[in-house]
């Protein structure tokens, strides 16, 4: 009886002490994450001489189906109206220098601000049916909804304002650069839709 | 009193808001360089070799439990522009030496930003078998978001991301201006103010 009552007061004492152990082990161990992240790498760097006119900043909902799934996102759009100085072609030497200002290039990606995108729902119209989408189905759904978008701001006039705008810019920084008159003209100043770039 | 307990019970806390907000920004930048920046991220069950801690352990036992593999890869890119803001030119910024035929341009500094992101994702490898679950949209918007902080965290703690862009913006503004000014006769002096 006193042997068992002995052990007791060291068993206790020795479970209490290990759980402690295990408790402190446990908080101070790393996280367990199944996700790796490799080092970033340099795909390419490329110089150009492109003319911005125009950011949009939009957050837009990413809603489609496949099936009776469905999905519905909210996305983060960042667009950039640009115009490629390089394709300009006038002369320079002349007393009033005539540029026409060429096609806008209408660049659409992702935000790389927090939370660009986030899934708020998918499920599925069939009780218990599947509501998973594949990556590619996924990237489908974006490619429309960027599509729409681009076509959005053709016909909301905000590439007639973005080329309004670069008119004016590439007006004073040539004037400024060669010291003479520079007349930029428009030839399509509602812009031109088949050079919209919506595929990178 | 009740019902609305019972109500703001069910109520999601961390549901997040969809409401959204549009901005139209008139700028004048002239865009010099883009990096094109690769980032990929696996997603494994840990091995017992590799675990470190207790967590990471019994993850890796209960792992080893599970009936199938789940790994994949996944991909994209993010760009990384130079320009200089145009915006910021003064007239005071440009002197012609007529004597000499030589223009002296000051341009404004070369600044750096994340033009974005690609919308998709490239799936490079997936494996999900037995009764393991797949990796749906929210997981990979998740992963998606962990690997962009991870890059943003990357290329402010390596300032070559940042120089190689920029220092291939100032070659390229160089000659496009010295190209601008030649056919006058003139020959051009570029220099850049300091960021």
């Amino acid at each position: 009886m006193k042997a068992i009552r002995i052990l007791r007061l060291l068993i206790v004492p020795a479970v209490a002490c290990a759980a402690v152990w295990l408790t402190y082990r446990w908080c101070i161990s790393p996280d367990a994450d199944s996700l790796t992240i490799h080092s970033a790498t340099v795909k390419d760097v490329k110089d150009m001489v492109r003319l911005c006119s125009m950011e949009i900043y939009d957050e837009v909902p990413v809603k489609g189906h496949v099936g009776p799934r469905h999905l519905f996102a909210k996305m983060q759009l960042r667009g950039t109206v640009n115009f490629d100085l390089e394709k300009i072609t006038a002369d320079l030497t002349a007393d009033t220098v005539r540029v026409t200002l060429p096609p806008e290039e209408v660049e659409v990606l992702e935000s790389t601000d927090d939370d660009a995108y986030v899934v708020i729902d998918t499920w599925n119209d069939n009780f218990l049916g599947s509501d998973h989408f594949t990556t590619a189905e996924e990237n489908t759904m974006k490619a429309k909804v960027r599509a729409g978008w681009v076509r959005r701001i053709y016909a909301n006039g905000t590439i007639a304002r973005a080329r309004a705008e670069a008119v004016a810019n590439l007006s004073a920084m040539l004037s400024g650069i060669l010291h003479k008159p520079v007349i930029v003209t428009d030839p399509t100043p509602r812009g031109t839709l088949p050079h919209a770039k919506t595929d990178r | 009193m009740v019902c609305a307990i019972m109500l703001a019970s069910c109520a999601k806390p961390d549901a997040p808001a969809t409401t959204f907000y549009t901005e139209l920004r008139s700028v004048d930048k002239l865009v010099l360089a883009s990096m094109t920046i690769t980032k990929m991220a696996t997603v494994d069950d840990m091995s017992l070799a590799e675990a470190k801690g207790l967590k990471q352990t019994a993850d890796a036992l209960l792992s080893k439990v599970k009936v199938g593999d789940r790994v994949a890869a996944y991909s994209y890119d993010t760009y990384l522009r130079a320009y200089i803001d145009m915006s910021a030119l003064s007239p005071d910024d440009i002197t012609v030496d007529e004597r000499a035929r030589r223009v002296t341009i000051n341009l404004p500094a070369v600044r750096t930003e994340f033009a974005g992101r690609d919308l998709g994702l490239r799936e490079d490898h997936y494996r999900v078998t037995g009764l393991r679950s797949d990796i749906d949209a929210t997981e990979r918007a998740a992963i998606k978001e962990r690997m962009n902080a991870h890059l943003k965290q990357e290329v402010e703690r390596k300032g070559t991301f940042r120089a190689a862009v920029e220092q291939q913006a100032r070659a390229k503004a160089t000659r496009y201006f010295e190209s601008l000014v030649a056919p006058a006769g003139y020959t051009a002096v570029v220099t850049f103010k300091n960021s």
